[in-house]
């Protein structure tokens, strides 16, 4: 019993190196880019951020192995029925607290790519950090979920 | 949204619309319009069938989204959205008197042209139309529709705000964002703008409303 129990941990902790990549207090899990028409000029790119530290941090940069224009780090809000895209220079992390990156809400957007990526490639994603270091994470294309409209309100 | 309000009382009562059925269905998320908005006739391009105008949405219920390819994040959600609403509807036709229509109406004509935006659209779902034309055309559909939309530049970390009127700025054409209206927009068979679904939006509560509307219909 007590044996199944450590190989199940040891199977769950495998599985959390596999799908958070930690460097320092910056956790990032789930890292996915939206699959989008070949001809799209523009990408979204969506992650969860989870801060253990006593301290914010924030993204400042994004760097990718795409071939892209450039890399904004973007924000959607809902107001009067209307989607404001606001470009944002960081996004930031409180301590102890995560930052959820999603559709309708904080993104990352890969401008102009050279080649639109299809579903199941894995691209590369460098995050840089307020305190100069970067964190490497490998965001799968796939389907884009629905808008989390109801949980918009996380100013 | 009191502008919106405002703009839609004044749209229904100049246009003088039609009187809706006595009793208007309830419905979860969809605002259905108390009196029809009979539309004025449009001339967009549609790549495939060539001119799209208000006799292309009779005799079918359409939903016109407005957007542009460029949007990197409200219009590919909500086109995700409405392609799981044709995605269920097709596993259960029953569920609909008859599947929608779904057109994308590019607000960006500058850097939309019919070819790239019907292969944006039909991505998401084969059926999916995309229209768009001149600027001027875009503007006068979307203004009759209750549709706000304003072109956004960035230029040295300051925004600048153009109304749809302004030429854009040599060195920014190719580098702006579009704010704008989020919401869907039904008509009926009869080419009449018959109700307004509001963000957020969910493809089984579309789905719930679109049969209880069509349901209602004549």
């Amino acid at each position: 019993m007590k044996h199944n129990f450590f190989r199940a941990l040891s199977t769950f902790l495998l599985a959390l190196c596999l799908f958070a990549v930690n460097a320092g207090e910056l956790v990032v899990s789930d890292p996915w880019i939206r699959s989008a028409p070949p001809n799209a000029p523009a990408l979204g790119a969506f992650m969860v951020l989870e801060n253990n530290s006593d301290a914010q941090v924030s993204v400042v940069d994004v760097h990718t192995s795409l071939a892209v224009d450039r890399v904004e780090l973007h924000r959607t809000k809902m107001a009067d029925g209307v989607m404001k895209m606001v470009p944002q220079k960081s996004i930031p992390v409180p301590a102890h607290s995560s930052t959820v990156l999603k559709p309708g809400s904080w993104h990352i957007m890969l401008i102009g790519p050279e080649k639109v990526p299809t579903m199941g490639e894995v691209i590369e994603l460098t995050l840089v950090l307020d305190d100069g270091t970067k964190q490497v994470v490998a965001a799968t294309v796939r389907q884009g979920e629905k808008m989390m409209g109801e949980h918009a309100h996380d100013d | 949204m009191i502008k919106f309000i405002l703009l839609l009382g004044a749209m229904l009562f100049a246009l003088g619309g039609c009187q809706q059925a006595d009793e208007i269905p309830e419905t979860e998320a969809a605002f259905v319009l108390p009196e029809v908005v009979t539309l004025t006739d449009f001339k967009l391009t549609n790549h495939r069938l060539g001119e799209y105008g208000i006799e292309n949405t009779r005799g079918k219920w359409s939903l016109f989204f407005f957007g542009y390819t460029h949007c990197p994040d409200v219009c590919p959600t909500e086109l995700f959205m409405m392609a799981e609403m044709m995605r269920a509807i097709e596993k259960d036709p029953s569920v609909l008197v008859q599947p929608p229509q779904v057109v994308f109406v590019s607000l960006d004509p500058q850097r939309d042209t019919p070819e790239s935006l019907q292969q944006y659209a039909a991505f998401y779902h084969a059926s999916f139309i995309g229209i768009t034309g001149s600027q001027s055309s875009v503007d006068e559909l979307s203004k009759e529709m209750g549709v706000f939309y304003e072109r956004v530049y960035h230029r040295n970390g300051d925004v600048l705000t153009l109304d749809s009127e302004e030429d854009v700025p040599e060195e920014l054409k190719n580098s702006y964002l579009i704010n704008h209206s989020a919401s869907i927009f039904l008509l009926n068979p009869a080419g009449e703008l018959h109700a307004i679904f509001a963000p957020p939006h969910d493809p089984n509560r579309m789905i719930r409303d679109l049969a209880v509307i069509q349901g209602a219909w004549r």
